[in-house]
């Protein structure tokens, strides 16, 4: 195990860290631009280093950017957090402070996963406390090797405590929960649902991101539109390639509305073509091999459940395109597996949706329809509506929620003597006083 | 034009020669017109495996090599009403997987023509193991897992699969009222001491036989004194590497219990799906390919079989069944290629070991939903 992730066997040595951790995120404030300043740097040293083979990396080196983070943090918090004083509302100062120590608990099958988690509760002032899932420990390191290589001095990493153990140590899943403030838990139903039943203290915040579906749908003046169909097919391609389409966000489904045109072929064609571009120019280094006898299992099942089904596929479990018809959504296989589904209107597909839904991508002609489509998908619990090939390009809110604010306690501050008011407060009191004694000549001599 | 009467014709043979007599080549190219025709014989007979078939990538008719034909997940098999290829007033019989609690188990059905080509393709590989006489057969299971008319189990079809073997059979477990197993001491015993010399088959599914017999008579103390038996035993290990038994730990514990020697207990590898083969363990541990069928370990990636050494998920082959379309299966299953020819026990062709079931993936990742909770089931395209 690398000095940059411990592996924990005793709960006693999580309970040692948090105590550390905490100690540093309660003493030393963090200012927002020096954290972004640092992430800024980290961004940049995320290029090549072995880290370009890492799934996401590309998507975390975005995300670390000040471009990025900076709206995402002024939204959140106000304009002011970036100074890191207190802002003014009304007679009152508000500033964000830290929770103190935050657990992570990433899914163990995204690889930046755990420094995306961690970056939120960064940007809030937190310490971090890690549990590094067995199968990230190799990208996760390479990655927080290159922040050891941009922050000398430690102004990040020793807010920092990555650990690692197996997940059904109870014991150590529990003492990490009994010691931290706040908790970001991602992943499956029944990961989450584990996590959410640690003993946390009563005042841990849990900020929750827990399995959701993505799909995709286009109208038939997009798809059936020759001059821009290869374009839609590429982002549709480029959607499902990155994180193997085992991201909330990657489309699983995607519904093509007839629209009285009836032959998909071409579309099928050009969508199959893009396929094997993206497949070409990012092959797969390794799979599960579960994952491939999901893959070979959906493609059969596909074909022989319904004789009108059809498909396309590589020999290898590299691609693979189901195309039927129906809104009876099918089980997600992932592995870069998409569905395809023809519907006579997408907005009875929408109907069926329900909160586990997050990401629709869409494409379609008239922006009058899509304003529909997206708050009849709204209203269905759908939490984020783009447009096809951005369904990773995440912002703030992410599953419809913040992601820095929930870990941080914005606390109020009324001040005990008037004179100590906001400098709007003396303004409207110097008005008002002037208007009082325009009308009360007494007052003004008093004054 | 492939027609049953001709495609049987041609198993025959197959069926009839020595099982471990042809190398990798000459066995290839024995199978591969076969299974070709198998193909066309079940694409005739099945729109839904011709509609499969047709969007392989390579088309089934110009393949070179067994490697490219389409082959069907085992998984497929876990589908109601099971994939047939025959009317179902033609199906005798319906063979179910041991499937754990709460999984569907995998189902085929067997023609007339399919069950004796089973029986035979069981005898044709195990008479080749432990030789051609009948002996006492004792079962490490219960009457009623033989019992049923209709569907049986698998531990029911292994256990008559050897039945050819027997001149009687007899069973040393029953079951209590909650259905748990519990061994018939008095009655094992009493089998001991009639057939302390003679060469006796025993044969159970590898966790039945450690869980109910192995370790019941241990705590005991008490040793059969059969050194004449011939332990074959399957089922996977799965429950066993739990408890921490390894196939020498078994092998030895087995042997003790008996009081004979380790190596006449016999791991045999079989899945129902592939109706009339097993894989049993040669004296230099490899499992090796009989004639009418063919093993090919597949590289997770890339789908394309592997090189001598590596691992991969097994495909297994085989041109016996007619009933259902089994003729080229990918297992679950993980498994090593430790010879194309010339393992040292002198049977030819492909050898392998099993490793073990593919593990399941961690499914924690954040795009993966069981079900999805559709409000309305109804399709309304």
């Amino acid at each position: 195990m690398s000095d940059l992730i411990q592996a924990v066997i005793s709960p006693e040595e999580i309970a040692r860290a948090a105590m550390r951790l905490r100690e540093v995120a309660l003493d030393k404030d963090l200012s927002p631009r020096s954290v972004l300043e640092l992430f800024e740097r980290w961004a940049a040293a995320l290029s090549g280093n072995g880290t370009e083979v890492i799934p996401g990396a590309p998507f975390l080196r975005l995300w670390l950017r000040r471009g990025t983070l900076e709206p995402i943090l002024e939204r959140e918090l106000g304009q002011a957090v970036l100074n890191g004083g207190w802002r003014e509302e009304g007679q009152a100062k508000l500033r964000a402070f830290p929770l103190g120590v935050v657990g992570h608990w990433p899914a163990g099958n995204i690889e930046i996963q755990p420094v995306l988690s961690l970056s939120c509760s960064l940007l809030g002032g937190n310490a971090c406390l890690v549990r590094v899932p067995s199968d990230l420990v190799e990208a996760t390191h390479l990655l927080m090797e290159r922040l050891r290589a941009v922050d000398p001095t430690g102004m990040l990493l020793e807010r920092i405590k990555l650990v690692t153990f197996d997940h059904s140590r109870e014991d150590l899943q529990m003492a990490m929960a009994r010691n931290v403030d706040g908790a970001m838990i991602w992943g499956g139903d029944e990961a989450v649902s584990r996590v959410r039943a640690l003993p946390f203290p009563h005042w841990t915040r849990l900020a929750v991101f827990g399995p959701r579906l993505s799909f995709a749908a286009m109208d038939a003046e997009t798809w059936n539109k020759p001059s821009e169909r290869f374009s839609w097919c590429q982002r549709i391609a480029r959607d499902v390639w990155q994180f193997d389409q085992q991201a909330c966000s990657s489309p699983q489904v995607l519904f093509l509305e007839r629209g009285g045109c009836g032959d998909v072929s071409p579309f099928m064609d050009e969508l199959r073509q893009a396929f094997r571009a993206e497949n070409q120019a990012h092959p797969r280094r390794e799979i599960h091999p579960s994952l491939t006898s999901a893959i070979c299992l959906a493609r059969a099942s596909w074909l022989l459940d319904n004789v009108a089904n059809k498909a396309w596929f590589s020999q290898s479990p590299d691609w693979t395109i189901l195309l039927g018809e129906g809104t009876n959504i099918p089980k997600p296989t992932q592995g870069r597996t998409l569905t395809v589904l023809l519907v006579d209107d997408l907005f009875q597909v929408i109907s069926k949706f329900d909160g586990a839904v997050q990401t629709l991508g869409l494409a379609i002609g008239s922006a009058e329809k899509e304003e529909a489509l997206a708050h009849a998908a709204a209203r269905r619990g759908v939490d984020r509506i783009v447009k096809l090939g951005r369904m990773h390009v995440f912002a703030s809110p992410w599953d419809g929620m913040d992601l820095i604010r929930p870990m941080v306690r914005v606390v109020r501050h009324v001040p005990s003597q008037d004179n100590a008011g906001s400098a709007r407060d003396r303004r409207e009191r110097i008005v008002s006083d002037i208007k009082r004694g325009e009308n009360d000549p007494e007052s003004c001599k008093s004054a | 034009m492939s027609n049953l009467p001709d495609i049987e014709e041609r198993i025959r043979p197959l069926l009839a020669s020595e099982p471990y007599k042809l190398n990798v080549d000459e066995h290839q190219s024995a199978l591969l017109a076969l299974l070709k025709d198998e193909l066309a014989y079940a694409c005739g007979r099945s729109a839904s495996i011709c509609n499969y078939v047709e969007r392989w990538p390579i088309d089934y008719r110009t393949s070179s090599r067994i490697a490219d034909l389409p082959f069907l997940p085992v998984g497929v098999f876990k589908s109601d009403p099971p994939l047939a290829l025959v009317d179902r007033s033609e199906i005798t019989r319906t063979l179910a997987s041991s499937s754990t609690t709460g999984q569907v188990p995998s189902r085929v059905v067997l023609d007339a023509g399919t069950a004796k080509r089973m029986t035979k393709g069981v005898m044709t590989i195990i008479r080749d193991f432990i030789g051609p006489t009948r002996r006492p057969y004792l079962v490490v299971d219960t009457a009623a897992t033989l019992a049923g008319s209709g569907e049986l189990g698998a531990r029911g079809a292994a256990i008559q699969g050897l039945r050819s073997f027997a001149t009687e059979l007899v069973c040393c477990l029953n079951s209590n009222p909650a259905g748990d197993l519990q061994l018939e001491v008095e009655r094992l015993l009493e089998y001991a001491t009639k057939w302390k010399d003679a060469e006796v088959l025993v044969y159970g599914f590898t966790y039945v036989i450690w869980n109910h017999l192995v370790k019941a008579l241990k705590d005991h103390g008490v040793v059969l004194n059969l050194p004449n038996a011939r332990i074959l035993h399957s089922g996977g290990w799965k429950r066993l590497q739990q408890q921490a038994v390894t196939k020498e730990v078994f092998a030895s514990g087995v042997a003790d219990t008996f009081g004979c020697s380790p190596n006449r207990v016999i791991d045999f590898y079989g899945m129902v799906e592939n109706v009339g083969v097993v894989y049993p363990d040669c004296e230099q541990g490899n499992k090796h390919v009989p004639t009418f069928a063919n093993v090919i370990i597949r590289n997770e990636l890339t789908l394309e079989p592997v090189a001598l050494g590596q691992r991969g998920l097994v495909q297994v082959c085989s041109v016996l069944p007619t009933s259902f379309p089994g003729f080229l299966l990918l297992t679950e299953d993980i498994a090593e290629l430790i010879h194309h020819d010339g393992c040292p026990c002198g049977r030819r062709g492909t050898a392998f070991r099993f490793v073990s079931r593919a593990p399941k993936a961690e499914v924690r990742g954040c795009g993966n939903i069981e079900t999805f909770r559709v409000r309305s089931s109804a399709n309304i395209a």
